[in-house]
C-alpha cells in the first residue's frame, strides 16, 4: 500500500534521513522506533508531502507521490497526527471534525453560498460526526472546545479527524505518548478496531511496551538509517537495534 | 443635521471596508496593508466610467469588483506560495505601486489635481444628492455587505478559514488547500473594498490620491484590531468609534490643522492602549494575528 524506496535528506550537514526503503501492506499495523533524532518525524514529513526528500520515491497504492502537496496526499488517503499535538483549540470537537470531511460541497466558495448543497452536506457529516465522536468515546465532548480536553482526549480526537478524512493509511506520531494507561489501551483497541476494517496503520512510538502489544511489524531507525525490519520479536533481538538503544 | 448625516455616511463606508479586511486579517489571519489600494481601484474605476463614459453605477460599481477581484488575484497568485512575510511585503509594495500611479499619471487619473465633478448616482432617474438619499444608499450595501460576509463566515468556507488562522499546517493535514482559501478569501476581500471605494467617490463627488495611502490601509486595519478581529460586528463598531471621536476634537474647538495632526496621535495611541489592555478589540474573542508560536512549530514539527 505504502511504499518507500531510498529516501535520503540532509539538514545543513546532519543526515536526517539516510536511504531508506520500507512497504508497509494494506491491513497492517507497523511501528517505526529509535532514538531521538533518528529521523522517525522526518520521514513521516517527507512520506506526507511537508518537506521535499533530496533522494528517493514514496508510491501510495502504485501511485508516484513525488512533487504531490501535502493537502493532496491527505485527500488521497494518507491521514496523520502530528508530534506536537495539532487541532484548532478554540473550535468544538465536533467542528474539528466538520473541518476534516472531504468532498464537502460548502468547502467552495461559490457552492457555499447556495445553501440548500451546502446546507445538506453539512447535516449528513454532522451525524457521521457523531458516529465518530461515538467510536473514540468523546461523544459528550462534542461542543467543548478542542483545546478544554484533555491531551490523552485531544488525541482521541486528532484520530478521528483522520477517521473524518477517511484515510486509508494512517500515519500517527507518537500516538500514546504522554497519555495515561487507561487511555493508551483505548488508543490500542481502536487501533485494532480500524485493521479489522482493513484501515492501515504506521505509527511512531516511544512507548516500547505498547509497540509490541500492537505491531504486526516493527522497524527501527538509528541516525537516519533503517537498521531492521520485520517481526516484533525478532526484531528486538537483534544486537544492532540493543545497541542503538543503548548508546 | 447633515453633518451627522455626514459623518453616519463615512461610518456606513468605512464600515464596508473594514469588514472586507477583517476577512483577510480577521478570519483568515492574514495580514495585508493594501486595502487602501482596493477601495482606490474601486473609487477609481467608477470615477472615471461615470465622466468618461457616462455610466451608471450598477455598471461602476460590479466593474470596480470585477477590476479589483482580478488584480488581487494576479498579485496573491504569486505571493501566497511563499510565507506570510513576504505576502505582507507585496500587498505593501502593492499599495505603493497604486498610490504612485494614482500620483503620475496625470493623463489617467488626474494626478494631484484628482478628478472632479463626479456625477451623482440615480435609481430610476431619481439623482441621489441629499445627505438622508445617500446615507440610505450606502446603508443598503452596507447591509447587503454584512450579511453575505456573516453568511460566509458562518459557512463551512468560513470554518476553513477560520482554521487557517490557527493552524495551517493542521488544516493541510485534513486535505485543505490552503493556499486556495487563501486566495480566494483576499479576492472576496479585495473585491468588496472596492465597493466601498466607490460609493466614497459617488458620495464625495471629488477624489484625489491622498485618500488611499498605506496610511489609509493601516487606519484601515486599525478599525479591524480596535474593533475586534474575526468579528464582523466589530469593524462596524470599530468605524464609529474611530470616526466619531476625532470629530468631537474639532467640537471642542481645535484648530483644524492641529486637529488632523491630533488625529494620527489619537489613532497610534488608541492602537498601543488595545494592544497592551484589550488586544482582542472591542468585540473579538482572541487576539490580532495567529497563535502564538506556530512559525517556530511549524520549522520543528513540519
Ligand atoms: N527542519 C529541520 N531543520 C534542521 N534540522 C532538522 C529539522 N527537522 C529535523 N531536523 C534534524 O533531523 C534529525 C532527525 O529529526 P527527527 O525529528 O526526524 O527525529 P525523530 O526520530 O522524530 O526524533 P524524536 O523521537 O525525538 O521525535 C535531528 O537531528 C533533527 O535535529
Ligand atoms: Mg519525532
Amino acid at each position: 500500500m505504502l511504499e518507500v524506496s531510498g529516501i535520503t535528506k540532509h539538514f545543513n550537514g546532519v543526515h536526517a534521513v539516510d536511504n531508506a526503503s520500507l512497504n508497509i501492506p494494506q491491513a497492517t499495523i507497523t511501528s517505526l522506533i529509535g532514538p531521538n533524532g533518528a529521523g522517525k518525524t522526518t520521514l513521516f514529513n517527507i512520506i506526507c508531502g511537508y518537506l521535499e526528500a533530496d533522494k528517493g520515491a514514496v508510491q501510495f497504492n502504485g501511485k508516484n507521490l513525488n512533487g504531490r502537496a501535502p493537502h493532496e496526499r491527505a485527500s488521497a488517503g494518507i491521514g496523520r497526527t502530528f508530534q506536537n499535538m495539532r487541532l484548532i483549540k478554540r473550535l468544538t470537537a465536533l467542528e474539528n471534525l466538520m473541518l476534516a470531511f472531504m468532498n464537502h460541497k460548502g468547502d467552495s466558495f461559490i457552492k457555499t453560498m447556495a445553501y440548500s448543497i451546502s446546507r445538506k452536506h453539512e447535516v449528513r457529516n454532522r451525524e457521521k460526526a457523531y458516529e465518530l465522536l461515538d467510536f473514540v468515546g468523546l461523544k459528550d465532548k462534542s461542543y467543548e472546545p478542542a483545546g478544554s480536553l484533555s491531551y490523552g482526549q485531544q488525541k482521541l480526537l486528532s484520530l478521528a479527524c483522520c477517521l473524518a478524512l477517511d484515510a486509508k493509511l494512517l500515519m500517527l506520531d507518537e500516538p500514546v505518548a504522554g497519555v495515561n494507561q487507561e487511555t493508551i489501551s483505548k488508543i490500542l483497541s481502536l487501533l485494532r478496531k480500524l485493521k479489522d476494517t482493513s484501515v492501515t496503520v504506521f505509527l511512531i512510538e516511544h512507548n516500547l511496551d505498547a509497540v509490541m502489544e500492537i505491531s504486526d511489524r516493527l522497524i527501527v531507525m538509528d541516525e537516519g538509517r533503517i537498521i531492521a525490519d520485520g517481526l516484533p520479536s525478532e526484531v528486538r533481538e537483534k544486537p544492532e537495534v540493543i545497541e542503538a538503544y543503548i548508546s | 443635521m447633515d453633518y451627522l448625516l455626514h459623518i453616519l455616511i463615512m461610518v456606513a463606508i468605512y464600515s464596508i471596508v473594514s469588514m472586507s479586511l477583517n476577512v483577510l486579517a480577521g478570519y483568515t489571519g492574514l495580514l495585508s496593508v493594501s486595502h487602501a489600494a482596493f477601495y482606490g481601484i474601486g473609487a477609481y474605476t467608477t470615477a472615471l466610467l461615470a465622466l468618461n463614459a457616462g455610466l451608471p453605477f450598477w455598471i461602476n460599481i460590479p466593474a470596480g469588483i470585477m477590476l479589483s477581484g482580478v488584480i488581487a488575484f494576479l498579485i496573491a497568485w504569486p505571493s501566497l506560495r511563499t510565507y506570510d512575510d513576504y505576502f505582507v511585503i507585496t500587498t505593501f509594495a502593492f499599495q505603493i505601486i497604486v498610490f504612485s500611479m494614482l500620483n503620475n499619471w496625470v493623463s489617467f487619473t488626474g494626478g494631484p489635481l484628482g478628478l472632479p465633478g463626479i456625477p451623482q448616482p440615480e435609481i430610476f432617474g431619481i439623482k441621489i444628492s441629499s445627505h438622508i438619499s445617500f446615507l440610505i444608499f450606502v446603508v443598503t450595501f452596507a447591509a447587503l455587505t454584512y450579511l453575505f460576509l456573516n453568511r460566509l463566515m458562518d459557512s463551512p468556507f468560513g470554518r476553513i478559514l477560520k482554521a487557517i488562522r490557527e493552524d495551517e499546517i493542521f488544516t493541510t493535514s485534513l486535505g485543505k488547500d490552503v493556499m486556495r482559501f487563501k486566495l480566494t478569501a483576499f479576492v472576496i476581500g479585495a473585491s468588496i473594498a472596492s465597493i466601498s471605494g466607490s460609493l466614497y467617490a459617488y458620495y464625495i463627488s471629488f477624489i484625489d490620491q491622498t485618500s488611499f495611502t498605506i496610511m489609509e490601509s493601516i487606519f484601515i486595519l486599525s478599525i479591524v484590531i480596535i474593533g475586534g478581529a474575526g468579528n464582523l460586528k466589530g469593524s462596524i463598531v470599530g468605524s464609529a468609534l474611530l470616526i466619531f471621536i476625532p470629530e468631537i476634537l474639532r467640537f471642542v474647538g481645535m484648530p483644524n490643522s492641529i486637529a488632523a495632526n491630533m488625529r494620527q496621535i489619537f489613532y497610534g495611541l488608541l492602537l498601543v492602549l488595545f494592544m497592551m489592555f484589550r488586544p482582542q478589540g472591542i468585540m473579538g474573542e482572541f487576539a490580532f494575528g495567529k497563535e502564538g508560536g506556530v512559525k517556530e512549530e511549524v520549522k520543528k514539527d513540519a
